[in-house]
């Protein structure tokens, strides 16, 4: 069912034959390229009508204790343990429920999750259902961040476009972002969501002073972003990375240009952005830069949005690059 | 009738973030070597071997331990490894305790050993991703591992749950104090892998969050090393204390729980740690400890975050539900208060070298109370998704 072939390991990951001597305390240590692999073809066995029934037929299966009654999502068990092992038998449920607890969010996920970060990973009880599932989470509005979904939240599950028989067919996103119509749809899909309009949050009216304060960070902005520039270990930072960053605060608008390797400012608005980034104080992002504090440290306390979740990633290469150009000055 | 059983010997290697000189072959030995000099016992004399050993993948073998039997003398002996997340040394000491304590041997090496960061991320060139993957592979492989479970979303699972129900408990603050102090009391602690890093309560505060509400300087590092024990019944345990001139260091409780692994309904609450609540009033219960603030003195715990180690406290009983900060805000923990709470450093400063780091726990509480003439420590494990499992243990000082 998947749209397109994938390798079970991305070639990237993947390291050449080698190895290479530490020295240490005088004495040479040998370390060896390696790696640890076994492939899988893997059972799903009593579990395959509850994944297969979300691939192939939008549904969430679960199922009910014949003596309890007790209904569990996901379908754990064919036998109730709390009934002396009493059968269970499968049954349909909602597909709305709400947050068994606040979730955590992962910023900053290892090689096999990068690609979703950062992403919620919560428990939903959904209605019809006793016990909680762990889904993926997510909002339409922007960047998630501590607060959007929290205990008692009402979710609604996501189907993906393309599904392929893994947990990772569905998501939730908080079913205040959607209409009632898609709230009430079965097997609401990914794309019948509306992904582009995030909630950008409102500045204030500004004062002169917010105007001069502007003027004064953006002249540091401006020399920090050269001293990026020139910077060998920072330009590496981005290398291969293209983006057009739209930055609004409240004294004024500016662009950041990332173009493999380089990167710059430009006093302009961009007609189409990448991402759109905002922060009521300029020296939110000054300080990032200069690396007095992370920049995704602002974004998950919500003094610096941004309007695309998976841009985290510019942003985690933005304080790469302040880091680079601290460590250059230490040496 | 089960007999009593205690310490008599202990070693630890020094917890380092990379051991590129050793494998973990040799850390095992140098550790057990270390354990029987201490307990001036020859390893001939040594009746069984129980190794924590917790994550196959580290090791890069799938039975780590049956190279190191015989490379450690225990050849044609009893051998058994525990493996149970990060209550692996805990559980491998409760282990070794039920046998002896049943008569089976007169003494046993527990014995635990971690090779962590030879996992190594060629995307990043770097090897906490690695990691931090590999112990990714211990979540529930249908359901959990696909979305991206991980041992610090697991645990922040539970302490947001827990600030869901307390919202005005473990505050940044308290946890970055907390944090401060135990930077502090690894100062002491020659084994330890930060033991020169000592910060300020600020500094914890303006570190990364890492996995929110988690903070880099609020996380336990990832080490390599090894801890080991002598353990012997009690005739056995009394001639060696005479023999060495060191005082038996008793366990007189052993308390154990795992939770469900999921959660809801007849599940797991996910706002509890009630492994820790179980596994530690089962430990105080078979210790006769009826009130566990007027008894324990010190306490090993296992801090995989500050914030968890706060909720343990309070399961433990040593400080409210609901108001765990007090351990600072009323200096229950503080130093000179009622408890000393991971003089070692504990894992966060220590390191975490998960099969040897409860081990390491029992060698810190070990010296500690023979040290400064205390009676009576708690040990503690935490270990598995959503903290799940918990070991405890209780040492007495005659």
């Amino acid at each position: 069912m998947s749209a397109k072939k994938e390798r079970v390991i991305p070639s990237e990951y993947i390291p050449e034959v080698g190895s290479h001597v530490e020295t240490i305390d005088g004495q040479d240590y040998l370390i060896t390229n390696d790696a640890m692999y076994t492939f899988y073809q893997r059972t799903k066995g009593e579990f395959s009508p509850f994944f297969l029934s979300m691939r192939d037929d939008k549904k969430l299966l679960g199922c009910k204790c014949s003596k309890c009654g007790l209904v569990r999502v996901p379908p754990f068990l064919t036998h109730c343990p709390d009934c002396n092992f009493a059968p269970t038998e499968m049954i349909e449920v909602e597909q709305v429920g709400v947050m068994n607890s606040t979730p955590p969010i992962t910023y900053f996920a290892t090689s096999l999750f990068q690609h979703m970060a950062p992403y919620g990973r919560g428990r939903v009880i959904f209605n019809g259902a006793d016990t909680a599932m762990s889904v993926i989470l997510y909002t339409t509005t922007g960047i998630l961040v501590p607060g959007i979904i929290t205990k008692g939240t009402e979710v609604k599950l996501i189907f993906k476009d393309n599904r392929i028989g893994e947990m990772t067919d569905v998501f939730c996103v908080p079913t205040t972002e959607l209409t009632q119509e898609q709230v009430n749809k079965k097997g609401l899909q990914e794309s019948e969501i509306d992904w582009e309009s995030p909630v950008e949050p409102e500045l204030p009216e500004v004062s002169d002073k917010d105007v001069a304060d502007y003027n004064a960070a953006l002249k540091e902005i401006k020399s920090i972003i050269e001293e990026m520039n020139a910077n060998e270990r920072a330009r590496k930072d981005i290398a291969g990375w293209k983006r057009d960053i739209l930055i609004k605060t409240m004294g004024g608008r500016f662009a950041i240009s990332i173009d493999d390797g380089n990167i710059e400012l430009e006093e302009r608005e961009l007609t189409s952005p990448d991402f759109v980034m905002v922060c009521e104080n300029p020296r939110t992002l000054l300080d990032g830069l200069a690396y007095r504090g992370a920049i995704t440290d602002s974004v998950i306390n919500k003094k610096l949005w941004i309007s695309k979740n998976m841009e985290f990633n510019t942003i985690f290469k933005l304080d790469r690059m302040a880091r680079s150009v601290a460590r250059s000055k230490k040496i | 009738m089960s007999k009593r059983v205690g310490i008599v010997g202990a070693g630890v290697t020094p917890f380092k973030g990379t051991w590129r000189e050793k494998t973990y072959y040799e850390l095992a030995q140098m550790a057990t070597r270390e354990a029987v000099k201490d307990a001036q016992v020859p390893i001939q004399d040594v009746d069984a071997a129980f190794y924590g050993i917790y994550n196959d993948i580290f090791e890069r073998t799938a039975i780590p331990e049956h190279a190191i039997h015989g490379l450690l003398g225990m050849q044609n002996k009893f051998g058994i490894r525990i493996t149970t997340g990060g209550a692996t040394g805990a559980y491998t000491m409760s282990a070794a305790h039920a046998y002896l304590a049943a008569g089976r041997f007169k003494t046993a090496l527990v014995l635990g050993v971690e090779k962590a960061t030879d996992c190594f991320d060629f995307s990043s060139m770097s090897a906490t991703p690695e990691v931090i993957k590999s112990i990714g592979w211990s979540g529930d492989s249908f359901f959990e591992q696909p979305i991206g479970w991980s041992a610090s979303d697991s645990y922040a699972e539970v302490v947001l749950a827990y600030k869901d129900e307390h919202p005005e408990d473990l505050k940044p603050e308290i946890t970055a104090q907390i944090s401060a102090q135990l930077s502090q009391q690894v100062r002491d602690n020659v084994h330890a892998q930060r033991q020169f890093d000592q910060v300020t309560a600020e500094e914890v505060l303006n570190s990364r969050l890492v996995a929110y509400p988690f903070r880099e300087l609020e996380i336990c590092v990832y080490s390599e090393g090894a801890a080991a024990l002598i353990l012997a019944e009690e005739d056995t345990a009394r001639a060696i204390s005479k023999n060495t001139g060191n005082p038996v260091v008793w366990i007189t409780g052993v308390g154990e729980s795992n939770e469900h692994s999921f959660a809801g309904k007849n599940q797991k609450d996910m706002s509890r740690i009630m492994s820790d609540h179980d596994a530690s009033h089962r430990a105080y219960g078979m210790a006769g400890i009826e009130d566990p603030t007027k008894s324990i003195q010190i306490v090993e715990l296992h801090d995989a975050f500050v914030h968890q180690l706060e909720i343990s406290m309070a399961e433990f009983g040593l400080a409210p539900l609901g108001n765990a900060d007090s351990l600072i805000e009323e200096n229950l923990m503080t130093p000179g208060g009622k408890y000393l709470v991971n003089p070692c450093g504990g894992l966060i400063y220590c390191g975490h070298a998960v099969g040897a780091s409860n081990i390491m726990s029992a060698w810190s509480a070990r010296n500690e109370l023979i040290k400064r003439n205390l009676k009576t420590a708690l040990l503690h494990g935490t270990g598995s998704t959503i903290a799940q499992y918990t070991a405890c243990m209780i040492l007495e000082h005659e």
